[in-house]
């Protein structure tokens, strides 16, 4: 089914007209509006007129949070802030709100040390807001999270803590979206975001305090930030830097800062029983559905979180657990068992399930349990409560980079040693607990390694070098990251970069670099994006850029694959993928699918929210365009080039991601880095395409490339030159064939010449 | 159709003897041809050899490192990076990419380690083995067959040697019939002196006779005082008085010669027996003259 373009991507078809959005208007720039610092003084806000900036103790901060007038707003102080105030004041960290304030106040770098559960999150911005009075000074303080649900929950939460709005005092920002407001003094964040902003901004210079939360998780973009901030420190003397971080390992911290002082604060936890198998598992899968029921049947009450690595695994797991428990049941033996999986594609509504109640005790007496199948976000980001048993096979999904084949990657990896600490903590939440490592003592301590490896270790930094380069960073060589990256990962990065033009044989960023910097996305989508008004499809790109940026928009359920199949080919283009999800994102903005958009994608086995996402992302892209002055424009649909058109802008950005037929035409070859690949099952791709763009190469047991379109060599020979210079490549299949289209260019030409 | 070709014979022109194809290949021949032959080549290979394939590729790209002609490599170069060098001001940067490890199982932590541990301790054990069964039956067999060689020697020796006095004897007697018994040792035959020395041995031990003296009392300096000189007889020499010794260290004639391997020994005594007796221990034969017509040879194979 191919789908008529409809007219929704602009007002009149091929030639859109220029759009200057005003810079208020956008969210990445919103640091811009450099209104003049007005007092945002409330009008009774004694409490805190009586408070001296960066002198106050936690007696006065106590006496002002206590009311009857809300310090900041000034309104009355509501019910429920006094009874969450009583909450907070039994936090762990409130204890320490003493030494935390007369550190913070000595110093301007602070390493903070908190537990899970001890309250750091919500509780230390709060005490900086009363110190630091950030809003006096036309300043914010700023609290980045590496994920976005987290920024968005954490600021929820500590606007109801504050008895404030969420976007008024306490806001979020999150890539794509911005909830903050003039009044805006605590300010959630991703990390990313901190950092798109420090691009426009190098000192950071709207906020007062930065607290980079979650650092041990050690986020690309956190790392960055830290390079970053160790900069701005010395330049920006009124800056106040906290890191906060959830394991004991913060003394690399503390050495990478300076020797910065540190203040830790327990959790609350209770001990924590540690069993090894006595010898390895012949399948970890299997041996954790084991260890559950055998759980179920021995162990008192108490539920259970076990760990296992994707979604697939996860939900057959889940399938199974729930037939022998009700085996189980049925036999008499066992008490009611409900299972739920969690992963991070899980809809949200989904992933709440977690939360509902244990079921009760069975007739037999025995204890109702729950059971949580969740991948690695269940290790540090989310806290359940009621987990006694924590089951650890002992592997993650971790992403993996290699420069030398240019392969990113999911990779079922063993944990690291905290990342095992970190999971058998899980069972101590409420009381003490058990964990059941599926592993032997042996192989924790000779197996695992340490520490989990770092993002910056295991990333492609291609996107970060044009960040870098953007933020001002000129020496990339002598960065002075926490752990800094194989040599071989920057060259990679730069040399995919100049080939992009976004940087230059010097090494400084083009023009092209520039305006590739101004898009939340990898360098190749920005070029292809910024570049697809010359191949008169601009509208197209851009909402490919949006659908290949969200999760997968097909749907394919396990029961249902044969359904769900058919549903796809309606929409499917024998050349392939890229074009295949055009079509279905202008099925789904059509009359027909948008009377019900919700029920239609779940006949045709697509994911709403997917679809919804990229509709979204591609509004936010389209406004950078607009404020770049790019134009947007269609093909008319009834051009033959419609396609075409597509399929060259696609090599605009990734001809660095072709690869091209073997001679046994069933496997293809990537070109330059020579490896064997297969087309991935799912692709759609309906001819014996010789040359294909992909974009992804996925490393599993076989080499797949997923998401692949025809093109042709001409194509590449003539939009990547530089790229495609022969001379550069190995001998072999690719530059003969490469040569002879060259050779068969130069005869047409010459043919051409004299017929003349 | 089987009657064309007859009728296109007929009308060509084409000489039997020249061949069809020139000699030389085009370079578009031989495109040609180097396809066709590589992909019958790829298409002989099987799935799973295709895989194997695909996997070695991928390692061996894995394991080579970036080459100084990378572009990004010249642009780190002007920052002052060298071949060698890590990034940033950290001390303990990584110099290569973490490695890819792709999982192909479920099995669980340690699982492949112990499978490797006990591959090789199997191997180990299994060399091991094979080790000790090669000495037990090599090495052994081989000592086995060389005692038995040595012993066989010995005794073919001491026959020899006991004929060789014989024959020797016998002739002395055909020459000169006055009784010589009691020639010196130092005076027979160093072929069968041993023969001698024993049988006068014997005799000294029946008659009680048996003399101490020391090889180190003549090493002993004469600068030495009596208290050394008596030191060492009578703490030392004790040590080195056998009686064999002392017949051995007066003899050193003999000495060299027993010092020989028994089967040299044996060579000599029988090239004794032959050349002077024109006796061959292996036919156990007195030949009338030198020729020894006869005798197949001089070693024991030979007969």
């Amino acid at each position: 089914m191919v789908v008529k373009r409809d007219t929704y991507d602009d007002e009149d078809g091929a030639r859109a007209k220029r759009q200057k959005v005003e810079p208020q208007d956008n969210p990445y720039l919103a640091h811009w509006n450099d209104e003049p610092p007005r007092s945002r003084k409330p009008a009774n806000s004694d409490r805190l007129q009586s408070l001296t900036r960066h002198a106050t103790t936690a007696k006065q901060a106590t006496a002002a949070e206590d009311g009857p007038l809300n310090p900041f707003t000034g309104r009355t102080l509501s019910g429920k802030y006094m009874s969450i105030l009583k909450t907070r004041r039994d936090l762990p960290v409130h204890q320490q709100r003493d030494r935390f304030l007369k550190l913070y106040q000595e110093s301007q770098i602070l390493v903070f040390v908190g537990e899970t559960g001890s309250g750091k999150t919500t509780q230390i911005p709060q005490f900086v807001l009363f110190d630091d009075l950030p809003h006096l000074n036309a300043k914010m303080v700023a609290c980045t999270q590496p994920r976005r649900v987290a920024a968005m929950s954490v600021a929820q939460r500590v606007a109801e803590e504050m008895d404030v709005e969420l976007g008024e005092e306490v806001g979020y920002s999150i890539r794509f979206e911005d909830k903050t407001g003039p009044n805006t003094m605590l300010k959630y964040m991703t990390d990313g975001m901190l950092l798109r902003e420090a691009m426009h901004d190098n000192n950071l210079s709207r906020y007062s305090t930065i607290i980079l939360d979650e650092a041990h998780e050690r986020t690309l973009a956190t790392d960055i930030l830290m390079g970053l901030l160790k900069e701005v420190v010395l330049r920006r003397k009124d800056l106040k830097l906290i890191i906060m971080s959830a394991t004991l390992d913060a003394t690399k911290f503390q050495k990478y800062f300076h020797d910065a002082p540190l203040l830790a604060v327990p959790g609350r936890t209770h001990p924590v029983e540690i069993f090894y198998t006595p010898a390895p598992e012949r399948d970890y899968v299997e041996a954790a559905l084991r260890t559950v029921m055998q759980i179920h049947s021995t162990e008192g009450e108490g539920d259970i979180l076990v760990f296992l690595t994707g979604e697939e695994e996860i939900e057959d797991a889940c399938r199974k657990i729930s037939l022998e428990a009700q085996e189980g049941q049925d036999e008499g033996s066992g008490g009611p068992l409900v299972v739920y999986p969690l992963y991070g594609t899980l809809p949200p509504a989904q992933q709440q399930r977690i939360f509902s109640p244990a079921p009760g005790p069975g007739r037999n007496g025995r204890p109702g349990r729950k059971v949580i199948v969740s991948t690695n976000i269940a290790e540090t980001s989310l806290t359940i409560d009621g987990i006694v048993f924590v089951v650890d096979p002992g592997f993650s999904k971790q992403k993996v980079y290699n420069p030398r084949i240019r392969v990113e990657s999911l990779l079922v990896s063993p944990i690291s040693k905290a990342s095992a600490q970190q999971r058998a903590g899980r069972a101590g939440r409420t009381r003490p607990g058990k964990c059941f490592r599926l592993y032997t003592e042996q192989a924790f301590k000779h197996e695992l390694i340490e520490q989990t490896y770092p993002e910056v270790l295991r990333s492609n930094l291609a996107s970060t070098v044009l960040e870098l380069k953007k933020l001002g960073v000129d020496d990339l060589v002598h960065f002075d990251l926490m752990d800094p990256p194989a040599p071989e990962t920057l060259m990679r990065a730069l040399e995919e970069l100049n080939y992009l033009a976004c940087l230059d044989d010097e090494g400084e960023l083009t023009q092209l670099g520039s305006l590739a910097s101004q898009f939340p996305l990898d360098p190749a989508l920005a070029v292809m994006l910024i570049t697809s008004p010359e191949f008169y499809c601009s509208n197209e790109i851009l909402s490919l850029t949006a659908l290949i940026s969200v999760p997968q928009i097909f749907v394919r359920p396990a029961a249902n694959r044969k359904r769900a199949d058919e549903m796809k080919d309606l929409f499917a283009h024998p050349e392939g993928d890229h074009l295949t999800m055009l079509n279905v994102y202008h099925a789904f903005k059509g009359d027909d699918a948008q009377a019900n958009p919700k029920q239609w994608c779940h006949d045709h086995f697509l994911s709403y929210r997917a679809l919804q996402q990229a509709d979204n992302v591609r509004m936010q892209l389209k406004r950078i365009m607009e404020r770049e002055e790019l134009e947007l424009m269609s093909t008319p649909f009834e051009n033959k080039k419609y396609y075409e058109n597509i399929q060259r802008a696609l090599v605009a950005g990734f001809f660095m991601q072709v690869a091209k037929r073997d001679g046994t035409g069933k496997a293809y070859i990537t070109v330059k880095d020579e490896q064997s690949v297969l087309l991935h099952p799912s692709t759609v791709l309906a001819r014996d395409s010789d040359w294909v763009v992909y974009n992804e190469f996925v490393l599993t047991t076989k080499n797949y490339i997923r998401t692949v379109t025809e093109v042709k060599a001409e194509w590449l020979l003539d939009i990547a030159p530089n790229y495609y210079d022969l001379t550069t490549f190995k001998k072999g299949e690719i530059k003969r064939s490469l040569q002879a289209v060259i050779t068969k260019a130069q005869r047409t030409a010459m043919a051409k010449g004299s017929r003349r | 159709m089987a009657h064309s070709d007859e009728e296109e014979d007929y009308m060509s022109m084409v000489f039997e003897d020249v061949p069809k194809q020139p000699q030389v290949e085009t370079s578009i021949q031989r495109a040609a041809r180097r396809r066709r032959e590589e992909r019958a080549r790829l298409n002989s290979r099987t799935k799973a050899e295709r895989a194997a394939d695909a996997e070695a590729a991928r390692e061996a790209a894995l394991a080579t490192a970036l080459p100084e002609t990378n572009k990004g490599f010249k642009m780190m170069a002007k920052l002052g990076f060298k071949q060698g060098d890590t990034l940033g001001k950290s001390e303990s940067a990584r110099k290569d990419p973490i490695q890819v490890v792709v999982k192909g199982d479920k099995g669980g932590i340690g699982l492949e380690s112990d499978k490797k541990r006990k591959k090789r301790e199997q191997w180990e054990q299994a060399g091991r083995e094979a080790k000790r069964t090669k000495e037990t039956e090599g090495d052994y067999l081989a000592h086995l067959r060389q005692a038995r060689k040595d012993k066989k020697a010995e005794t073919d020796l001491d026959n020899a040697q006991r004929t060789a006095e014989r024959l020797s004897d016998k002739k002395a007697e055909g020459q000169n019939t006055s009784e010589n018994i009691e020639t010196p040792l130092e005076d027979i035959n160093i072929l069968w002196r041993e023969r001698a020395r024993n049988r006068l041995k014997e005799q000294r031990r029946q008659r009680g006779e048996i003399t101490r003296v020391s090889r180190v009392e003549a090493l002993v300096d004469a600068d030495d005082d009596d208290d050394t000189k008596i030191a060492h007889s009578r703490d030392i020499v004790p040590f080195y008085t056998t009686l064999e010794d002392d017949l051995i260290d007066e003899d050193t004639e003999l000495a060299e010669f027993k010092a020989l391997p028994v089967l040299d020994r044996l060579h000599k005594v029988l090239i004794y027996l032959r050349d002077t007796h024109h006796y061959c221990y292996w036919c156990g034969h007195q030949y009338r003259d030198a020729e020894m017509d006869g005798c197949p040879g001089e070693t024991g194979e030979d007969h």
